[in-house]
């Protein structure tokens, strides 16, 4: 099925073509934003952050030109079964990533208000850790849609369910850092909002890997995976 | 991707343009001689045509005219009696009459009397018979009539006698030019249209002849040809376009149709005297045997005809009726007939144009008779046009000249009609879709 | 598939119109329709879509035994109007063919006015019992048509004269003026313009009120616009049947998939 069988109009395949290598290379902008917010964050290089913060523009356009590029061939090409599957999950795949963007643009300009406050011990790492596991989940992501890879894409789904593990770790750990010593608060309030940046980005990435699943069964997988975000019951239990 | 295959584009040795211009000339002064080729072709059919045309036209139009003598004829009691009608004198009262006005015209000489008796012609006693005949009471009175010459004074008058021709060659002597002249001077003589080419019949006298009797014989002829072909055509090219299985049968059948339409026609004249005279002993010379002699010839024509257009009739029309449940004969009856109808038609006359010019089938029934009134019914004797002017051509006398080419004239002018009503229908009523 | 689609299907308004069953039509020595077994619901439009020659055609006309008129075809298999065999030797096609109407790929209006277009099915059938009766069976199919206000002040005059999309729709209303029960319609719209097919792809929306449309169509935009059931044909075999939708997102066979996002297939 697929692109190993090629369209009788051959411009045909060079605008699905087109449209792919567009949100691939949108992907791959996002995974290097996504690295370097995190680089710029551990290491505090303001420089890097102010880098990231402004290439989040290009995925921006990139997302715009492939919404376009999309429109025009729904009403051009008038595509059924696989091409269609391919136009609607690409746009939905470049909502996901131009959100990422965003985040990692939020990361860079949350490192750039956070210089100078307090270091807190411990969640650094933590959250660093977390950042490069959801960055190996949007590239796997990525890597399962060229593939039309279902098992690699059903993986990603599981795994986003530690991503969430790891982050009610950190907020716990966070909370209690900042109950241990105030003049913590600020800088964990922004480690906070980046864990919840990163977690969304996780989010995202099962969004894309849904999406390969869509592309090659048809089917949307039901959206009823175990929520292992516990935040919300952890505050009403975590007055330690 | 496929980007292999590049037009070698303007960086190729020659332009296309350049090569085709090249070649312009030649190709069109081929296509100006093939244009002169066609042309020629049409101007030497249309030459033919014009050349037949004005050698008819040219011997043919003086038989539309004949030349009558109008006569003061004293119907003399000594020579005609009331008792003895419808015997009597004609002739001699007649040329006292005309021999009174005639200047040196001694009607004692028999040799005179029979000169100047021989001016009119041998229908004019005919004439004055029947009108006595009819009124007796004219016995005893003058009456003044227009009767017509004989054949040789009527060509003197149309200047085919030629007066310089010595006497001796001549079939009109000298007196006899003196008295013509005479009657000329006095006014009697005149040049009236010759109504009585339509209205007499033959005759072997060439000033009565007329062609009557033929037309007669070929609407009687033309009439059974058409009842007995229309109906049967049409039948058998209905079944064959439309109920025929199409296998070896009906092929071998269709081709027998195209040969039949082939056929010389000689050869259905022996048939038809066989068949029609030997074996159904039906009458000689008869029209209604001509007629089914042509109905034999016309029946593959109209066949041909009427099958192809009912393969005209586009298949989205057939379909539509039978889609809506429309049986197959309603389907042929509502619509495929009445579409193929033009086509029919035009066949049909086209087919009954050929039987009207048909000679040789008529010639072995006997339908080249001497027939001298014409006929009925289509079941007495009669000549049909064809025969007519073959029997006119086979006349010794120099007027039957004229009118064999009158009566092909008359011929021609009969099939130009049929043609051009065949033409007129199909442009009428052949582009309804 | 739409809520409401699933909610007819649920308490069973769509019951099936005609069943085939195994098939097969041969052209002489060529096998043009092999197998084939379709369900056609009621009151629901069928499109048949496929490549050229694969048979989409051929099996439309099994229907309505249009290739009775063809010496050549023969067709085995069983085909059941309501439960009835079409084919049975007590069926005349005439009768059949006023059951189940057809409606061409190029429109063929009688050479006739467009009141005797419509009149002629009713009058062979002898449908009407007075002329009154005719006049209203005609205005009836030609409003059925989506035609009538178009024609209505010209109703002497010639079908052949009106434009390429008008004379569809009067050969559809000529098709329903018989009252059938089923619409056969064989590629309807290749002969029009897009304004003309939007007209006749509304007029078939409409219709399936009342009738069983099956539609063979080219267009497989045309399919998804208007059908609900979509049959995809290769090569003389029924490949897949099932909802339009289904088939236009998401089709089950590789050839379905290629035939409807324009692969060679």
């Amino acid at each position: 099925m697929g692109p190993e069988r090629q369209h009788i109009v051959s411009s045909y395949d060079r605008e699905l073509e087109g449209i792919q290598a567009m949100v691939m290379r949108m992907g791959g902008l996002v995974e290097v934003a996504l690295s370097e917010a995190t680089t710029a964050l551990k290491t505090r290089d303001l420089e890097l952050a102010e880098k990231v913060r402004k290439g989040d523009r290009v995925v921006d356009e990139l997302n715009q030109a492939i919404k376009a590029d999309a429109a025009r061939l729904l009403a051009l090409r008038a595509p059924a079964a696989v091409d269609l599957r391919t136009v609607l999950s690409v746009m939905e795949i470049s909502s996901y990533l131009e959100r990422c963007g965003d985040y990692a643009k939020n990361i860079a300009k949350r490192t750039m208000a956070m210089a100078g406050s307090n270091e807190i011990e411990g969640a650094m790492s933590g959250l660093v850790r977390m950042a490069k596991f959801v960055e190996a989940m949007v590239k796997d992501a990525l890597d399962a849609y060229i593939q039309r890879d279902q098992e690699k894409a059903e993986e990603i789904i599981e795994r986003d369910l530690e991503a969430d593990q790891i982050y009610n770790t950190l907020f716990r750990s966070l909370l209690t850092h900042m109950m241990e010593d105030p003049r913590n608060i600020a800088a964990g309030m922004h480690l906070h909002f980046i864990a919840k940046n990163i977690e969304r980005v996780g989010d995202h990435a099962t969004g894309i890997a849904e999406q390969t699943i869509y592309l090659v069964s048809g089917v949307l997988p039901d959206d009823d995976r175990p929520k292992q975000d516990r935040t919300l019951t952890t505050l009403q239990e975590g007055d330690v | 991707m496929t980007d292999t295959a590049h037009p070698s584009g303007p960086s190729g040795k020659k332009n296309t343009a350049d090569i085709v211009a090249a070649s312009l000339k030649r190709r069109r002064r081929k296509q100006a001689r093939l244009q002169w080729i066609g042309l020629g072709a049409i101007s030497i059919a249309f030459v033919m045509l014009f050349i037949l045309v004005a050698s008819l036209l040219s011997t043919g139009w003086h038989a539309f005219t004949q030349t009558h003598l109008t006569l003061d004829v004293y119907v003399d009691p000594e020579e005609i009696r009331e008792e003895k009608l419808p015997r009597g004198g004609f002739d001699d009262a007649l040329g006292a009459s005309l021999g009174a006005i005639l200047p040196d015209a001694d009607m004692e000489d028999r040799k005179t009397r029979k000169a100047v008796e021989g001016i009119l012609s041998n229908g004019a006693q005919f004439e004055l018979r029947d009108l006595v005949e009819a009124d007796p009471s004219l016995i005893g009175q003058t009456i003044t009539m227009t009767v017509p010459v004989s054949d040789p004074y009527d060509q003197l008058n149309k200047g085919l006698i030629k007066r310089d021709t010595p006497e001796e060659n001549r079939r009109v002597k000298d007196r006899e030019i003196a008295w013509f002249d005479a009657l000329k001077e006095q006014g009697a003589i005149s040049k009236p249209f010759n109504w009585a080419l339509f209205t007499n019949a033959d005759s072997r006298f060439p000033e009565l002849a007329g062609l009557k009797g033929a037309l007669v014989g070929s609407f009687w002829a033309l009439l059974t040809c058409f009842l007995v072909s229309f109906p049967l055509g049409i039948g058998a090219a209905i079944y064959l376009e439309e109920f025929a299985p199409k296998n070896k049968l009906s092929d071998f059948i269709e081709v027998n149709i195209n040969n039949l339409a082939a056929v010389p026609s000689v050869v259905f004249g022996l048939l038809a005297l066989a068949v029609f005279i030997g074996w159904f002993g039906l009458p000689r010379s008869a029209p209604f045997v001509g007629g089914l002699t042509l109905a034999l010839m016309t029946m593959p024509t109209i066949i041909i005809a009427t099958r192809a257009a009912l393969k005209a009739v586009p298949p989205s029309i057939r379909e539509a009726a039978l889609g809506i449940g429309a049986s197959k004969q309603q389907m042929i009856f509502h619509h495929v007939l009445p579409l193929a109808a033009p086509g029919i038609l035009t066949g049909t006359i086209i087919g009954l144009a050929q039987a009207l010019g048909e000679t040789a089938p008529l010639l072995l029934i006997g339908m080249n008779a001497f027939i001298t009134s014409a006929a009925s019914s289509p079941f007495e004797s009669a000549t049909a046009l064809p025969t007519q002017i073959f029997i006119w051509a086979d006349s010794p006398e120099r007027g039957f000249v004229s009118r064999t080419s009158a009566a092909i004239l008359v011929l021609l002018g009969f099939l130009v009609m049929m043609n051009a009503i065949a033409i007129y229908l199909r442009q009428k009523f052949e582009r309804k879709w | 598939m739409t809520n409401m689609q699933k909610i007819e299907r649920d308490i069973g308004i769509t019951d099936t119109k005609i069943s085939a069953r195994n098939v097969n039509v041969h052209y002489g020595a060529t096998h043009a329709i092999k197998d084939v077994n379709v369900d056609i619901a009621d009151k629901t439009v069928t499109a048949f879509i496929g490549p050229s020659g694969c048979g989409k055609s051929t099996f439309l006309r099994c229907m309505n035994r249009m290739n009775d008129t063809i010496d050549i075809c023969r067709v085995t298999g069983k085909i059941e109007l309501d439960g009835r065999d079409i084919n049975a030797k007590s069926v005349d096609p005439v009768q059949l063919r006023a059951q189940v109407g057809m409606v061409f790929q190029k429109p063929n209006p009688f050479p006739k006015s467009i009141y005797d277009n419509i009149a002629y099915g009713p009058r062979i059938h002898g449908l009407a019992k007075s002329k009154a009766d005719l006049d209203e069976i005609v205005e009836k199919a030609l409003r059925r048509g989506a035609i009538w206000d178009e024609v209505k002040d010209r109703l002497d005059q010639p079908g052949t004269g009106l434009s390429g999309g008008q004379q569809q729709r009067l050969c559809i209303a000529r098709a329903v003026a018989t009252e059938p029960e089923v619409l056969l319609m064989d590629e309807p719209c290749s002969a029009l313009d897009p304004i003309a097919t939007s007209q006749v792809e509304e007029l078939i929306d409409e219709l399936k009120q009342n009738y069983s449309v099956v539609i063979v169509t080219h267009s497989m935009q045309q399919a998804a616009r208007v059908s609900q059931k979509t049959a995809f044909f290769h090569l003389g075999t029924l490949v897949e049947f099932g909802d339009t939708s289904q088939i236009f997102t998401n089709p089950t066979d590789p050839r379905t998939e290629s035939y409807i996002t324009g692969r060679i297939g």
